[in-house]
């Protein structure tokens, strides 16, 4: 890492010597594997190491950035080059000096929490592992389709920036997940999956596979896809509804963590991801969601797919109240966007890899969790219906209104389980639905979910976040059936 | 952007890999993107890369690791890399071979002009957008890229493969005081083709409509698509029917209906990476020249694309569209063109009492893929048709509608195409009147 903290600061020198009034360079290092089994065959089975470093720069009030991947002091001294020419070239439009909100320079090494680098484990050992999974999934013989899935990867990175700060991350991400379905007919199939639909990914390593028992979570999922065969479609309903914890959070994700994305509420993403109905005049007035519900933004969460050390311009990592007692208290934000709201950023500024510029990201967003089990839950609701794993969404682009598909759902009828259904849907909007959580689960029922493929930025950029999250009961949501 | 040299590299590890049979694939790519918002540009970069991609064979064996050091050393490595994933794999029945291509013929889509424009040329067209915007009392966002790739394959068959293209993409999100908005975007090989602001007034004008938006009720209506939503739906449709491994595992729409009737009769797609308007890359990532297939005729199913894989297990050859080595989707049409028909956009809407003009659709998501069953919004430009005369923009409404429902129930088709491109791929598409097409009120 010597050699490199040498050529990223030959990079800022240079950036310096050509006039910028700030510059920061990323080091960045993935080393990933990725492992699939389907249906009795291994597939897309794949190692990779992705290397570069990218310079950031302001020169003349706006932004510049070149990424390379060639790692040498000459060539980090012309990506220095190429972004200042870039920088000057955007102010032929803008004419007013990007500002900054002030963050402390810091010299640290920020390693994740994980027991077993996943990167000591042989090769031979992780297909064994996904061989197992395929061989209890083919003991059903009306299972007619099963993947398994292993993913790993390990990030180490550094940042210098000309206001002093050196900081040298290492962090290790491990996923695994299971998926298997029943085809009743060529158009039409039944998929359940485990964890959560795409597997769960956290920051942890190999160990992260011996917590979940995938022997009776198959033998569930098997029987659910052949009562799903012959199950009646959801009925199009106004109910009270109980969502399982990994629903919650890709709702938590689509329509929390992505609305209060600062630089999307000032319209910076408003050709692509959208913009946000959570504009900052509803700061610290909005009644966003039920008094019973509060969010944080929390970076140092030990297990979050979205827990770092110190974001991608230096800020460290630390918890941000997003919503309190059910009003929006804050944004995520970084340096730029922050200061235009006089508040000190969240530390949300990600990129992808080496070659992006940073963006504001979600980090770990979180649910507090309330006072109840989820047999509570379901009792609470009375009539109603329970729904488990997400297979499908698409939130408006102000996030304002949204709508979502899971794998399956059953009736609840006098406060109990009840028959299956398919094709569950249920759709709403923003502010109604999360001012109709009625009640939430206890600490005993939070899990921190993980999103690997959070898409966002041109050229397009893939973040993992974390959501922690919770069931939840919501009182007369719109239910419908795809 | 790598040269030519990369051949040898290649050639140099391949002699001394251990693996029965070893691939090597490098695409390289020098990207600039102009991005602005608000009337400012907030993001501007440029980036240099190489991804390599070694596939190694030992027996049924396959392994795959991916880099991005096109050095000699780092490609030795990652052929060592790759031969132990293959070793310490399992079999794969379902492999067969490398492939062994002829060379492709040379790409006619590599424009030096593209290549050489420079952050200032980007940020000046962007500014005489702003300055348009602005004297209409509208707010612009979008961004402005150019690049060039090349693409190189080599496999110990034999295969030799070295090529590159040229790409610009444009798009542009105008935005009235009262929030409403229009797009439009272009793409193509050429720059000195490009007229930006041509395109760029489409999406003025449409942001500049007058009359506030009126809310419509959830409904059965008919619908006129502009280009970028036929290619939104074309996209989709493609990655659920399409493709060889959909189809192997009897999951695509097309699995048991070849020679059938799928579409209405208006409707023909074709994969036809050498039409004038692609200029695709002549090979895919396994170095297989690439064809023209016609995938639906007058509505009816026709045949499928695919790697050298798929093919094998189907009992056919590779059309030319595999994927990089590590992806899992299967072979994908990345070079789709939806033929033109004989009607005008001013007919369609002149022949539509009543009816809807959609922009674009947005965060389109499968449903029900089985029943090519999408949920997701209209947005940018969508506005109600009363007595064959657009008349006044509506509020966005929610999607819910089976795509192949929807190219079953094309009424015209217009004569007029655009080249839309989406993710990776390039889509030559026309404005299509639909009829029976459900939205919702949000």
């Amino acid at each position: 890492m010597a050699n490199i903290e040498k050529i990223a600061q030959a990079a800022i020198k240079k950036a310096q010597s050509l006039g910028a009034s700030y510059a920061d360079c990323r080091f960045v290092e993935t080393r990933s594997e990725s492992l699939g089994y389907s249906d009795g065959a291994p597939e897309a089975v794949s190692s990779t190491v992705d290397a570069g470093l990218g310079v950031r720069v302001m020169a003349d009030g706006a932004w510049g950035f070149f990424g390379s991947s060639q790692l040498s002091e000459k060539e980090a001294e012309r990506a220095a080059r190429m972004a200042i020419d870039i920088a000057r070239a955007s102010n032929l439009v803008n004419k007013t000096p990007v500002e900054l909100a002030p963050v402390q320079a810091y010299k640290d090494d920020y390693k994740s929490i994980f027991k077993i680098d996943p990167f000591t484990i042989p090769l031979a050992q992780k297909l064994d592992y996904l061989a197992n999974l395929d061989r209890l999934m083919a003991q059903n013989s009306q299972i007619s389709t099963r993947s398994a899935s292993l993913d790993f990867r390990k990030t180490e990175s550094l940042f210098v920036s000309t206001i002093g700060s050196s900081i040298h991350q290492t962090i290790i991400h491990s996923g695994v997940g299971i998926e298997l379905g029943i085809a009743k007919s060529r158009r039409e199939r039944f998929m359940r999956s485990f964890p959560q639909n795409g597997g769960q990914y956290e920051s942890k390593g190999y160990e992260l596979l011996d917590e979940f028992d995938f022997v009776s979570a198959i033998t569930r999922l098997a029987e659910e896809a052949i009562a799903l065969s012959s199950a009646p479609d959801c009925p199009a309903v106004t109910a009270n509804v109980v969502l399982e914890s990994s629903i919650v959070g890709l709702v938590i994700h689509e329509i929390v963590g992505h609305p209060l994305e600062l630089d999307r509420v000032f319209g910076a993403e408003r050709s692509f991801s959208g913009t946000s109905f959570a504009t900052t005049d509803q700061l610290d007035k909005l009644h966003y969601a039920a008094a019973i519900v509060s969010f944080i933004s929390d970076a140092t969460h030990p297990y979050g797919l979205g827990s770092f050390g110190y974001d991608d311009e230096g800020v460290k990592a630390h918890k941000v109240d997003l919503i309190r007692d059910g009003i929006l208290t804050d944004y995520l934000s970084s340096r730029e966007t922050a200061v235009r709201i006089r508040r000190a950023p969240s530390g949300a500024m990600r990129a992808d890899g080496w070659g992006n510029i940073p963006l504001v990201r979600m980090t770990n967003t979180n649910l507090l969790p309330g006072d109840k089990t989820l047999n509570e839950l379901i009792a609470a609701a009375g009539d109603g219906l329970y729904m488990s794993t997400i297979s499908s969404w698409s939130p408006s682009d102000d996030r304002s209104s949204f709508e979502f598909g899971c794998e399956i759902a059953w009736e609840i009828k006098g406060g109990k389980l009840g028959q299956v259904y398919k094709n569950p849907t249920f759709s709403g909007r923003t502010v109604e639905f999360w001012n109709s959580v009625a009640a939430i689960g206890n600490e005993g029922t939070f899990r921190i979910w993980g999103t690997p493929n959070c898409g966002k930025g041109q050229p397009g950029q893939n973040a993992r976040t974390g959501q922690g999250a919770c069931p939840i009961l919501v009182t007369n949501l719109k239910v419908g059936r795809s | 952007m790598i040269s030519e040299k990369i051949l040898d590299i290649f050639k140099g590890a391949i002699k001394i890999s251990r693996a029965d049979q070893t691939e090597l694939v490098c695409e390289s790519e020098e990207f600039y993107l102009t991005r602005f918002a608000e009337n400012l540009v907030h993001q501007n970069m440029g980036r240099s890369d190489s991804t390599i991609w070694c596939r190694a064979a030992v027996g049924k064996k396959t392994g795959v690791a991916r880099s991005n050091d096109a050095t000699r050393e780092g490609v030795a490595e990652l052929l060592k890399i790759a031969t132990e994933v293959a070793r310490n794999g399992n079999d794969d029945p379902n492999f067969q071979s490398l492939v062994r291509s002829e060379r492709a013929p040379k790409c006619q889509g590599f424009y030096k002009k593209t290549f050489d424009y420079s952050a200032a040329a980007r940020t000046e067209n962007v500014a005489a957008i702003v300055e348009r915007a602005k004297s209409s009392n509208l707010t612009c966002a979008g961004t402005y890229q150019t690049s060039a790739t090349t693409l190189c394959v080599v496999n110990s068959l034999g295969t030799e493969q070295f090529d590159k293209t040229s790409e610009y993409r444009f798009s542009l999100t105008a935005v009235a005081p009262d929030g409403r908005s229009g797009w439009s975007q272009a793409a193509g090989r050429d720059i000195a083709q490009f007229d930006f602001l041509a395109t760029a007034q489409r999406a003025l004008d449409k942001a500049a409509y007058p009359g506030d938006a009126v809310q419509l009720q959830s409904g059965t209506y008919t619908v006129i698509l502009e280009p970028d939503a036929v290619a939104n739906f074309l996209l989709l449709t493609a990655f659920l029917g399409f493709g060889g491994k959909t189809l192997q595992q009897g999951r695509s729409f097309m699995s048991d209906k070849m020679g059938q009737a799928i579409m209405g009769n208006a409707i023909t797609i074709t994969e036809d990476p050498f039409h004038p308007a692609m200029q695709f890359m002549p090979f895919d990532y396994e170095g297989v020249p690439k064809k023209k297939i016609t995938l639906v005729e007058n509505g009816i199913a026709r045949d499928g694309v695919y790697d050298s894989y798929y093919a094998g297990l189907a009992g056919k050859t590779s059309t030319g569209n595999a994927l990089a080595p590590d992806n899992n989707y299967g072979p994908y049409p990345k070079a789709m063109v939806m033929a033109a028909g004989n009607s005008s956009v001013d007919d369609m809407i002149k022949s539509t009492p009543s009816g809807i003009y959609v922009t674009r659709f947005w965060y389109l998501n499968y449903l029900n893929p089985m029943k090519t069953m999408v949920t997701g919004y209209t947005r940018d430009g969508t506005f109600l048709i009363e007595d064959g005369k657009i008349t006044k923009p509506i509020v966005d409404m929610r999607v819910q509608q089976s795509m192949i429902e929807a190219f079953s129930n094309v009424e015209l088709v217009s004569g007029e195409q655009r080249l839309i491109p989406q993710y990776g791929t390039l889509m030559l598409v026309p404005f299509l009147k639909i009829n029976n097409f459900n939205l919702s009120a949000t």
